[in-house]
């Protein structure tokens, strides 16, 4: 029996086509009807609209897209042979802002997606509408991003040696006001205790406020045992507070890009990707475990990559990000250079490959420059990784996962455990 | 160009409609103010459409009270080029918002500008009084998915037909007959679904650059044929706000302006209100003094960029791009791009991909900088551009007359 289903509120909309074998869901045809061109649109231009034209394929992960498309320029000239170095204080406000973009990203779809579908999957005529937790705790991250950004969405404030900005004390200030604010948000309402005791919190029961909420709903649903996929993991990123890596029964840190292939589906117009042609998952529990986060472990050892693992992962992630943001304000030295590389050279030829997590996972830029213009410009997202349909030889890792779900309900829940965003997924 | 068109733009860039007037004398406002007072109470005596939440209680529930709000009215008002007699009805307006029902739509679109919405890039009472807009629908803020969802939008449009005004956002795709952008179980293309939802509108408002002129999936060689949303819509009142994002804290002054008079606001050639787009970037701009006193930034962290000096001559496009960034700025006013260094890239200007493009200095640009200081209006503006650079204005055009009806009939 073949069933068709819409899935919305992803920034743009997914078809799910269901193959029910026996009650279970047996295939997923995954599709997105949705292009822009914005690969075909980068062509000929000079590289650094890159930096303006990149953020605009997504309005949550924007800024990820700025990080990996200046990171791809300054890959390609350090290829080229020019000297690319960033003061501490460059790193530090790019993870700071990086980081700001991803909390902001995990509030909503906890908020606006992952909440209200479990209440719904429960059968809760009426779900609370959580619209204002949501906007007040993802408003004021992306205050702080702001203050050295900008604005948010589509900020261009990173450019090729560093970033444009300047900040005084002052916006230091401010913008440790706003983590604090939106920390006390996590310990009021996520987790309803302080950030300690939450580190020292052993077990999941031990936690409280929406977080008790959304496991106790979990646990009825029996989501410790549903949404299994591969149990792969990839991290391509480079980041002081993740470990790039594969994980794959085992742990390995040699990764060759040569081994990340890209492939059109036919029936979407989203490619898939795959590593040595395996599937692998990306995002925020790839992230815990190339990392050895012990809480996730714990979980992993339990209960694989399981729904609840997943879900769990990405709430983990936003309080110990809002950490290490505190951390990167209390370190910056304002006195430091912003930005090393005055001017950019005007005509040269580079091919550079720029990786950053983002919310989602594993983002790439790869781009050809000639003459100081892009010749070819490539964009992998993390959906692509997590949200194809998969390729000739195994189904994708989304779809692997809502295999044997028994409704249409409890599967579209797996699905966007995952954090589903199609804009991104197309371009 | 042809010399005709040539013609007819200049005609449409010196017509009284790309004037802003500020003062439009006694007799004209207190005749308004009757309007906007009758109107009000007409208001006020509807149901209310959406009772989702209570302005009074949200209020209260932000920390915020009756003084901060005023306060807010008092700037609105002034932004909305009122009077400052009108702030209490401003004030009173704000809080009758929820009976005008709005249906939000995503086309070809990245959702920036929903996330700009949803984000609240405007001072905190914009916020809230964005959670107040009935929002009839809108994919991602409401509760309901999938084909309940779908649902919901048809029989808002059946029950509000001909009162809800349209909020769009995104591109229209029109290459490979619409096949680029489709939405629902029916796959109705992006062009059909407007059309539809346009034909029961009270007004359509194109939010953001993809909606107001294709934006960036229309740059150069614009794979998916994508255009505007005036350039589809026919027959109905035509609001563009564009900027990328579009600033929330315009989104609200069109809806309350709308909510005020029953009318939309008086309109540029290009169909954006004045009150946002009357402006250059440069006129208000922070960083001003330092172009005056011929203070540039010349490369990234010289001495320059530390002193926070003009950005002119790294590429910044203030001085041919209208907008009020450099007064509401971003994300509840915390900051905006020339703030950071990082001069404006004209993101609110028609094919700015193509002929703006941040990177390039304004001498290799395609554009020309007005010359003449600030004193220069709208229309001269415009002549300096389309003089130097005179490409992609016929659908301008065209929506252009419209506008130009549509100023004369509010005019008279």
């Amino acid at each position: 029996m073949k069933v068709k289903y819409l899935i919305e509120k992803i920034e743009g909309e997914a078809e799910l086509e269901f193959d029910f074998k026996n009650g279970l869901v047996d295939n997923v045809n995954i599709s997105f009807p949705f292009y822009r061109g914005i690969e075909e649109i980068l062509k000929d231009r000079d590289v650094m609209d890159a930096l303006v034209i990149t953020p605009r394929v997504c309005g949550i992960c924007n800024h990820a897209h700025l990080i990996a498309s200046v990171r791809a320029i300054e890959n390609g000239l350090s290829k080229a042979g020019i000297n690319i170095y960033l003061t501490q204080k460059a790193i530090s406000l790019r993870e700071f802002t990086l980081s700001c973009e991803i909390v902001h990203s995990h509030f909503k779809w906890f908020y606006l997606v992952a909440l209200p579908q479990l209440l719904n999957l429960d059968g809760i005529k009426k779900p609370d509408n959580y619209i204002l937790k949501a906007s007040w705790a993802s408003t004021n991250i992306v205050k702080a991003l702001a203050i050295f950004s900008g604005q948010w969405p589509h900020a261009s404030y990173a450019v090729p040696g560093g970033v444009s900005c300047d900040p005084t004390y002052e916006d230091i200030i401010q913008a440790e006001a706003l983590v604090d604010e939106v920390t006390r948000f996590v310990e009021n309402e996520l987790i309803g205790m302080s950030i300690d005791e939450y580190h020292k919190a052993k077990e999941i029961s031990n936690i409280k406020g929406d977080m008790a909420t959304i496991f106790g709903m979990m646990a009825k649903q029996n989501m410790k045992e549903k949404g299994k996929s591969y149990d792969r993991f990839v991290v391509l990123g480079e980041h002081p507070i993740f470990q790039s890596g594969l994980y794959n029964k085992k742990y390995s840190n040699d990764i060759s890009f040569a081994h990340i292939k890209e492939q059109t589906q036919h029936n979407s117009k989203a490619k898939s990707v795959t590593y040595k042609d395996m599937c692998y998952e990306v995002g925020p529990l790839a992230r815990a475990i190339l990392v050895k986060n012990d809480f996730i472990l714990n979980l992993h050892d339990k209960y694989k990559d399981s729904a609840l693992t997943r879900v769990y992962a990405r709430l983990d992630e936003t309080i110990r990000l809002l950490v290490y943001m505190k951390s990167l304000l209390a370190n910056l030295n304002v006195k430091e250079l912003s930005c090393t590389l005055a001017k950019m050279p005007k005509a040269f030829e580079a091919s550079g490959v720029g990786i950053v997590e983002a919310a989602r996972g594993s983002l790439i830029h790869q781009s050809i420059i000639k003459d100081g213009k892009i010749q070819k410009y490539n964009i992998i997202t993390p959906t692509q990784w997590n949200l194809s349909s998969g390729t000739q030889k195994e189904a994708g890792v989304a779809v692997q996962a809502m295999k044997g779900s028994v409704s249409i309900k409890e599967a579209t829940f797996v699905f966007r455990t995952f954090d589903v965003c199609s804009v991104c997924t197309t371009q | 160009m042809g010399k005709d068109t040539m013609e007819s733009v200049k005609k449409l860039f010196t017509t009284q409609s790309a004037k802003v007037d500020t003062n439009r004398g006694g007799e004209y406002y207190t005749d308004l103010y009757e309007t906007c007072r009758k109107r009000l109470d007409e208001l006020k005596a509807l149901p209310v459409v959406n009772n989702k939440l209570d302005f009074q209680q949200t209020i209260m529930d932000e920390g915020l009270d009756r003084r901060d709000f005023l306060k807010w009215a008092s700037a609105t008002t002034a932004m909305l080029m009122l009077p400052a007699s009108f702030t209490p009805l401003v004030a009173e307006a704000a809080q009758v918002m929820n009976r005008i029902p709005v249906v939000w739509i995503e086309l070809s679109d990245c959702a920036g500008n929903s996330e700009a919405l949803l984000r609240s890039d405007g001072p905190k009472i914009d916020k809230i009084v964005l959670d107040i807009i009935s929002l009839e629908f809108h994919e991602t803020l409401q509760a309901a998915a999938g084909h309940q969802a779908e649902k919901q939008l048809e029989e808002a449009i059946e029950l509000f037909k001909g009162k809800y005004l349209l909020f769009v956002e995104g591109a229209v795709p029109l290459g490979m007959d619409g096949q680029y952008g489709t939405i629902g179980a029916k796959a109705e293309t992006f062009k059909d679904h407007l059309l539809r939802l346009a034909s029961s509108a009270a007004a359509v408002i194109a939010v953001g650059s993809c909606a107001t002129y294709g934006g960036i999936p229309a740059a150069a060689p614009n794979p998916t044929e994508s255009v505007g949303v005036m350039d589809v819509v026919s027959g109905k009142p035509i609001i563009n706000i564009p900027a990328c994002p579009a600033n929330p804290a315009n989104m609200v002054g069109v809806v309350l302006h709308y909510v005020l008079t029953g009318k939309i606001p008086e309109l540029d050639s290009l169909l954006r209100p004045k009150f946002a787009f009357g402006y250059r970037i440069h006129d208000n701009c922070e960083r001003r003094a330092h172009f005056d006193a011929g203070e540039y930034v010349e490369e990234w962290g010289d001495n320059g960029a530390k002193n926070n000096f003009c950005l002119y001559k790294m590429g910044c496009k203030g001085p041919m791009t209208f907008n009020n960034c450099s007064i509401v700025r971003y994300n509840e006013a915390v900051n905006w791009p020339i703030g950071v260094g990082r001069g404006c890239i004209g993101c609110s200007e028609p094919d700015f991909w193509d002929k703006y493009a941040y990177e390039r200095p304004m001498a290799n640009a395609n554009i020309k900088a007005p010359t003449g200081g600030v004193e220069r209006t709208v229309d001269e503006f415009g002549l300096a551009l389309l003089t130097a650079a005179g490409i992609g204005i016929g659908i301008h055009a065209v929506a252009s007359a419209v506008a130009g009806k549509k100023n004369s009939e509010k005019d008279a």
